[in-house]
């Protein structure tokens, strides 16, 4: 694409940028709003990615002379950026996707904060709305060097080095920090676990590598002969004769990178052995919090049931019909409710601590109130059953965490009022306040495992509720011994 | 759509718009016109839609008999709105309307305020009626979506959303406004309407497995506002 079309007056007019002046007005009449500056942004990238600056600042031009779009509200943005820049400091990326979208629908002509929703979405691993996001941003400022940097690693996460060479090309050419975004494309060079987004940080580096001249000089040196200084480009940059060709976008090309580039070598190596997968927050398992073991029994046993304590959601016709809870059994997903909270279900959902998945029926039972759902939900840590059912439960402390008429993970504690058996059914009889929306939900011992399900309650009185004591669990047809723990009570 | 399917769009589009043109009064038949830009619009038949949206901007525009009392009584109506007094804004605007019939602000307006108030039937002639006057007020499309999905009417809401896409001014807050409708919407109408809008004009879109809940479920009341409570026998 480089090859000289002809030259006139000391410029050399290429094949490429020949294409530039003839596609920049060569737009579909019948393209939308996204059409039209995705069209700039994509000539942009391919020019960039054959160097080919002078095309590259036609588009920018293009796209700089676009009508702008209204002024939002800036003040009404203002807390919404702020708190999903916290939120995404934190790595709470679902939390920041919140924020800055509101922040957007507020100030839709801000390219910061529309920048700032796009690497969100790169964060959540939504690569196809981080990638509208960006280039809508870069209608607004298009030599906006993040927007340009946050692009390339949307294209290289999707495999495609080449479109993410031409953007972090863009990224480095509209720097206003040159050093800055160098290193942060040799951190992405060295370090990025997708082998596209290292191949185009390592192909921009090359392409935008200093000339020779632009090396520290020996003192003693004469300064060198005219003839061997670096060529001029005719977008006015410096640039070593070697390095006008563009290397291939493939592993070859990358190995081929690595030859040349010495520089580059020794910490690329050290990239490569550090490189890791990212944790996937939809396979994530839950972990217990550091701040968990803190000596206060009612925080230390929420912080390690919440993640296991699920919300379940049924569905008839399309919508939804129920809310109930849930406790996760076991390591492969296996949850357990009240068979009264799946009645009737067409389908089934359910979310366990930040994490959600489809369910189905595995087995259901109506005496003792009781089903056993299969979820995709894969976990180091379950509830074990406590099989104890004496006497000496009586007085105990227990927790019950649950979803109350759909208010998540709502814990409350009482004490264990009684043993009761109604209809040949096992029940441990608590205090502690549960609502329509508790049912199917884990009643947990000072210990952490679990003595019932919560299941039903008296209206009269108070505080006079009930759940199916774990013993019956694992007494009934639901339960899994293979993939279920089980345990007696502690002796105090 | 290609041009094969354009000729027999236009030719169905204008059939639909001939017969009950020739039966029914102005104000029906253009409220039909509104009901047509919905159903096709859920269609993503941009034709038929281009088609009403001619035959309701072809209408003279109602002239006003007195719009300096409409422009007072508009602003108003906004001042009162904007202190949450409902009753008192409608009032205001139903009088701006009255002095000056093409005000679509006023009647687009007043159906904000019927739906507050949970009077869909009366919020969707308002909004229909602000679509008869300009049928591209993205907004107006937008609350008579919201209309029809808080009343379940899923078809009717996608027609409405799709609108309030293709007629919105900057369509990448619109679709970001979608999104946030189809991850974040307890109404499953509204929410499953935003997502397949959102899939109609192929846009990125994520469906929810657990769907958002209520921030507050019904019955939560402030204290105060309780009944006295009763003493325990």
């Amino acid at each position: 694409m480089n090859v000289p079309l002809f030259a006139f007056r000391g410029v050399e007019l290429t094949l490429a940028l020949a294409l530039a002046l003839a596609l920049a007005s060569a737009l579909p009449a019948s393209a939308g709003q996204y059409e039209t500056i995705d069209y700039y942004v994509q000539q942009m990238i391919a020019l960039a990615s054959a160097n080919e600056e002078a095309g590259v600042l036609i588009f920018r031009e293009q796209m700089e002379n676009l009508p702008r779009p209204e002024p939002g509200d800036a003040r009404q943005a203002s807390p919404f950026i702020q708190h999903g820049q916290e939120r995404l400091a934190s790595g709470q990326p679902k939390e920041a996707l919140a924020a800055f979208r509101q922040a957007f629908i507020a100030d839709p002509a801000d390219p910061e904060i529309a920048g700032a929703l796009g690497l969100t979405y790169l964060r959540s691993r939504r690569f196809k709305e981080a990638e509208r996001l960006l280039v809508y941003a870069l209608s607004l400022a298009p030599t906006r060097s993040a927007s340009w940097l946050v692009l390339g690693q949307v294209y290289g996460q999707q495999g495609d080095a080449h479109r993410a060479t031409g953007a972090f090309v863009n990224a480095l050419r509209f720097a206003q920090d040159q050093p800055r975004v160098t290193e942060q494309l040799r951190q992405l060079a060295t370090a990025d676990p997708a082998d596209a987004v290292r191949i185009g940080a390592l192909q921009a580096l090359q392409l935008a590598r200093p000339a020779p001249a632009a090396k520290p000089v020996l003192p003693a040196s004469p300064p060198p002969p005219q003839s061997t200084a670096p060529v001029r480009s005719k977008d006015g940059s410096s640039r070593a004769p070697e390095q006008t060709a563009l290397p291939a976008t493939t592993a070859g090309g990358l190995l081929g990178s690595l030859k040349q580039g010495g520089d580059l070598l020794g910490s690329l190596k050290q990239g490569l052995a550090l490189l890791a997968k990212p944790a996937d927050s939809a396979t994530a398992e839950p972990v217990a919090s550091p701040a968990a073991d803190n000596g206060n029994p009612g925080q230390r046993i929420y912080r390690r049931g919440m993640p296991l304590t699920c919300l379940i959601v049924t569905f008839q016709n399309g919508k939804t019909a129920n809310l109930g809870s849930g406790l996760l059994v076991s390591k492969d997903g296996l949850v357990i409710t009240n068979n009264h909270v799946i009645d009737r279900a067409e389908n089934l959902a359910v979310r366990c601590g930040d994490r959600e998945s489809v369910a189905r029926i595995r087995k259901r039972s109506k005496e003792p109130d009781l089903a056993l759902l299969a979820t995709t939900l894969k976990s180091k840590e379950s509830f074990i059953l406590n099989q104890t059912y004496s006497q000496d439960l009586i007085g105990l402390d227990v927790f019950v965490i649950g979803n109350p008429y759909g208010l998540e993970s709502t814990f409350s504690t009482g004490v264990i009022s009684g043993l009761r058996e109604i209809d040949g059914v096992r029940y441990i009889q608590i205090s502690a306040p549960i609502s329509p929306g508790n049912s199917g939900g884990p009643v947990i011992l000072r210990d952490g495992t679990v003595i019932g399900v919560a299941t039903m309650g008296l209206k009269v009185g108070q505080n006079l509720n009930f759940a199916i004591a774990a013993a019956d669990v694992i007494a009934s047809p639901i339960f899994a011994p293979k993939q279920m723990q089980v345990r007696s009570m502690s002796t105090p | 759509m290609n041009d094969a399917c354009r000729i027999p769009a236009l030719l169905l589009a204008t059939w639909i718009v001939a017969m009950p043109a020739a039966l029914a009064q102005d104000s029906e038949r253009n409220r039909y016109f509104v009901q047509q830009m919905i159903e096709m619009a859920a269609t993503n038949n941009e034709q038929g839609v281009t088609g009403m949206q001619r035959m309701l901007e072809q209408n003279p525009k109602p002239a006003a008999s007195d719009p300096a009392a409409a422009r007072a009584a508009f602003q108003r109506g906004l001042a009162f709105f904007g202190q949450d007094a409902l009753d008192a804004a409608l009032e205001a605007f139903q009088q701006a309307s009255r002095d000056d019939p093409g005000n679509a602000d006023a009647v687009n307006y007043a159906g904000l305020v019927y739906r507050k108030m949970g009077r869909f039937p009366e919020a969707e002639a308002a909004l229909q009626q602000a679509l008869v006057l300009e049928p591209t007020r993205a907004v107006a499309w937008f609350q008579l979506a919201q209309v029809y999905g808080l009343t379940n009417d899923a078809d009717r809401a996608l027609g409405a959303l799709a609108n309030t896409y293709r007629f919105a001014q900057n369509q990448m807050r619109a679709e970001e406004i979608l999104r946030n409708i189809a991850e974040n919407e307890a109404a499953d109408t509204l929410r499953n309407a935003a997502l397949e809008t959102l899939r109609l004009f192929h846009l990125p879109a994520e469906a929810v497995i657990v769907p958002p809940l209520p921030a507050n479920p019904d019955g939560i009341v402030p204290m105060n506002s309780m009944p006295n409570p009763t003493r325990a026998p």
